[in-house]
């Protein structure tokens, strides 16, 4: 390779891209508004354990999706059969399988045709014994799991938007789980975060059939004997927080005549009493049939159920289709909150917070002040020792190092990478493995120095020589890196990538800048000897 | 140390020094070994077994009977306390069983603490630098992810120095590789420091190094087998360790150039990272020589 102008401006080109990349790092709040509109805005993003805040990984439990798939099948089978006068008997959801059993064969055979019509798509049916079951294929539950995690991520991603933090970060991690990463959030913002983002938010309005102090009075009133057989009337026993001692139970309907899906908007207004409260209300068909709703049941009471609890039970004085209310012991802090939760819509499946980390922000600047000490002190002494033992190609190697440090954090930009403290160790550790390739060349060199080549000769054996070399040592490194991207989550993804960048990066740096500097230096000339 | 600026090819006879290697090798994973054991395998980090772990900065010296003792008091009583970093440093990891502190208790346990650090003699002028809650779900899947990856890595790694190579080199490699893995982690439990995410990075780093290192000293006994086909495998290998022995040197100068100073001034949580690296970069270069150059010398005789 001479130092031809397609390598020169090959490297000019990446210095100048690294560079671009690399401009928001260091302009920060400074960089011109018009910078981001040719070049990406976003320089390298530092992980929490850099700058402090709060991290918090939520699992989805994407199996409830699965049982609310199985559950609606059911609704939708009792409704057909319902025009066909054929009484379900009882039905079982196992993991992914729903079970309905019938009365007789006659009857087992109508639903067997109506769910062949309807579900033979995403289901295997068999019946059998007088019992139907809806077996869910394969790629339906992974499709419905993926759903449930792409629609909890939207309502997370909406709620902590409106939270008007800096830059809070969410990602899907693996399958069933999500990352948040909310940078230099404070202590005091950590349990409201956690709070709105747990908070189901499943908003629902049902007619209250009676209420009382007690269960056992809420049961005799429907003439129940417990929850259980509730149940099996097609009622459910709700607890009650509206704030009087007379209403702690409320019995309502199981299904929900009208739900918080259709909510178009929810804001905090106050009662009569100038107590917090929020207001929300309906879009299209919502709004229609809550009117049905209200018109339908003017005298009685209606049920507003948040997450399962009463928060109020006005009773319906007129036809209202699109406004409602919920009022309760708030404070404005609260009822905003309530608000957000509500306009962002209902998680789908319930979600468990399964890690937690909060940095101190202190932790965060003192790591990076002395990482960057620690990197600044390891780096010169690189570069000298390197200038003293090799003289004139120690500093072309220094120059090549120089570059490959600014290629790697330009790219590291470039691909999002999160730096951590892992992967700022890495990063030392590249800078100490960088000038090995260079080491393993300027050997090879000054051997073939030592046999009576001529400088140029040499430069060129000592390159073409060692090319293989340098190439299977980091081509195994970079094996182990890829494996590490595959597999790893969190930092581990981080590091390995910063690992390949850092390889890739290296060996360019090695074989290509070192050799154009040198070739540049020495070509078209009468070289007596080497510095080297 | 002459020969580092001289052209002249040192002529160490290594290969006759591989089989007191071998037995001090044997003896370095015994102890390893015998210290895994002893332990009850690595300590696990918080992020492996769930639980809740606090990192605080305190203004003295304080013994970790103390801190036990004093929050055994509080009705808090940790699991693990291990001191961070450097001693200057007055750093600790406290760490509690998930039984201790379940994630609701999380906020009231932490206000408490700030109380207890107010206001107690042992731990006054301290603060919370990180507290970190890890769910039961999480933890076993790293370790198995941890695990599976250094498989797949060892096993990508075969695949590639037989295909460039031979069989014997990449066992050679492989083996290599196994002794060092072992060996660091012995270190890191034998220094009782708990095994977190970033000493699986730092781990998987000195698997790369040891590796690099190992290839290149291959390459080097690779071309002298074709060069110099009269001479036995025992010269030969000694020949490549020989030339290449000056980088061996020059590269590790150029790494603990930065590995040194990240163990001394980079804080105490990248002291533990280096530290890992520091171990396993000494064992790794090593390795390379009298682990796996030595069992391509043991391949090649058997093979006749």
């Amino acid at each position: 390779m001479r130092a031809s102008r397609g390598w020169i401006a090959t490297i000019l080109i990446v210095t100048t891209l690294s560079l671009i990349l690399l401009a928001p790092t260091f302009l920060g709040d400074s960089t011109p508004s018009w910078w981001g509109k040719l070049f990406p805005d976003r320089g390298i993003r530092l992980g929490l354990d850099l700058r402090g805040g709060i991290f918090l990984l939520i699992g989805v439990d994407s199996e409830t999706g699965v049982k609310q798939e199985l559950n609606s099948i059911k609704d939708f089978m009792n409704e057909e059969l319902k025009d066909d006068k054929v009484l379900i008997k009882g039905f079982t959801i196992n993991e992914e399988t729903l079970t309905l059993m019938f009365f007789s064969e006659s009857d087992l055979a109508k639903a067997k045709a109506i769910g062949e019509t309807n579900f033979s798509e995403i289901s295997n049916i068999d019946a059998d014994n007088l019992s139907l079951d809806f077996t869910l294929k394969g790629v339906y539950v992974s499709d419905v799991e993926e759903r449930a995690i792409d629609q909890v991520k939207q309502v997370i991603e909406n709620r902590v938007a409106e939270l008007g933090l800096v830059e809070p970060s969410i990602q899907k991690a693996g399958d069933d789980r999500i990352l948040i990463q909310v940078p230099g959030a404070s202590e005091k913002d950590r349990q409201r975060i956690i709070d709105i983002i747990k908070r189901s938010a499943v908003l629902e309005f049902k007619i209250v059939e009676a209420t009382g102090p007690t269960e056992e009075v809420v049961l005799a009133a429907l003439d129940a004997s417990s929850p259980e057989d509730l149940a099996a009337k097609g009622y459910t026993i709700h607890p009650g927080d509206t704030g009087f001692e007379n209403e702690n139970f409320f019995v309502t309907t199981e299904k929900a005549n009208v739900t918080g899906e259709s909510l178009s908007g929810a804001r905090i207004t106050f009662d009569e009493q100038g107590r917090p409260a929020v207001s929300f209300t309906f879009k299209g068909e919502g709004a229609s049939k809550f009117g049905v709703l209200t018109e339908e049941n003017i005298g009685r009471a209606l049920a507003i159920v948040l997450d399962g609890t009463i928060k109020s039970a006005p009773v319906v004085q007129e036809r209202i289709t699109s406004q409602g209310r919920i009022t309760g012991n708030y404070t404005t802090q609260e009822a905003k909150d309530l608000a957000l939760v509500l306009r962002s819509g209902a998680l789908p499946v319930p979600v468990e917070i399964e890690q937690e980390r909060t940095v101190g922000p202190s932790l965060g600047k003192e790591s990076i002040e002395k990482g960057q000490t620690s990197m600044i002190i390891g780096g010169i002494l690189v570069i000298i020792f390197m200038i003293f033992f090799y003289r004139l190609q120690g500093v072309v190697a220094d120059i090549a190092l120089l570059l490959n440090m600014l290629f790697i954090m330009g790219f590291l930009s470039a691909f999002g990478v999160t730096l951590t403290l892992p992967g700022i160790a890495g990063l030392v550790l590249t800078l100490g493995m960088a000038v090995d390739g260079n080491i393993i060349i300027f050997e090879r060199i000054k051997e073939e120095i030592a046999t009576g080549k001529s400088p140029l000769a040499a430069i060129d054996a000592g390159y073409g020589r060692s090319l293989w070399t340098v190439l299977d040592a980091n081509i195994t490194t970079l094996i182990t890196a890829l494996i590490l991207f595959w597999f790893g989550t969190g930092p581990i993804k981080g590091f390995a990538a910063t690992l390949s960048i850092g390889i890739i990066s290296t060996v360019f740096s090695n074989v290509v800048v070192a050799r154009v500097i040198t070739n540049l230096i020495y070509e078209d000339k009468k070289v007596p000897a080497l510095s080297i | 140390m002459d020969f580092l600026k001289s052209n002249t090819v040192p002529t160490i006879d290594f290969v006759s020094k591989m089989r007191r290697a071998i037995y001090v090798s044997i003896a370095l994973l015994i102890i390893a070994l015998g210290s895994l054991i002893y332990h009850g395998g690595p300590d696990w980090g918080v992020e492996f077994t769930g639980g809740t772990e606090i990192h605080i900065k305190l203004a003295n010296e304080v013994s970790i009977q103390d801190i036990t003792k004093t929050l055994d008091s509080t009705g808090y009583p940790p699991e693990v306390v291990q001191q961070l970093g450097l001693s200057g440093d007055h750093e600790y990891l406290i760490r509690f069983s998930p039984e201790t502190v379940k994630f609701e208790q999380i906020q009231g346990f932490q206000s408490e603490l700030e109380k207890i650090i107010a206001t107690n003699e042992t731990f006054k002028g301290g603060s919370i630098q990180r507290v970190d809650y890890i769910g039961p779900r999480v933890g076993g899947e790293l370790i198995r992810k941890a695990v599976i990856s250094i498989l797949l890595g060892c096993i990508g790694i075969l695949i590639y120095v037989m295909i460039r190579f031979e069989f014997g080199f990449a066992m050679g490699a492989v083996i290599a590789l196994v002794h060092d893995t072992i060996i660091t982690l012995g270190a890191i439990s034998i220094m009782d420091k708990e095994f977190t995410l970033a000493l699986v990075a730092a781990l998987l780093t000195v698997i790369g190094y040891s590796v690099n290192d190992t290839i290149i000293i291959f390459d080097r006994i690779r071309e002298n087998m074709k060069k110099n086909s009269k001479l036995g495998i025992k010269d030969v290998v000694n020949l490549g360790v020989n030339l290449t022995l000056k980088r061996t040197v020059l590269t590790s100068i150029t790494v603990f150039l930065v590995l040194i100073p990240l163990f001394l001034f980079g804080g105490s949580v990248i002291h533990d990272f280096a530290f890992t690296l520091i171990v396993g970069a000494i064992i790794g270069t090593y390795s390379s020589i009298f682990i796996a150059s030595a069992f391509v010398v043991f391949w090649r005789q058997r093979k006749g």
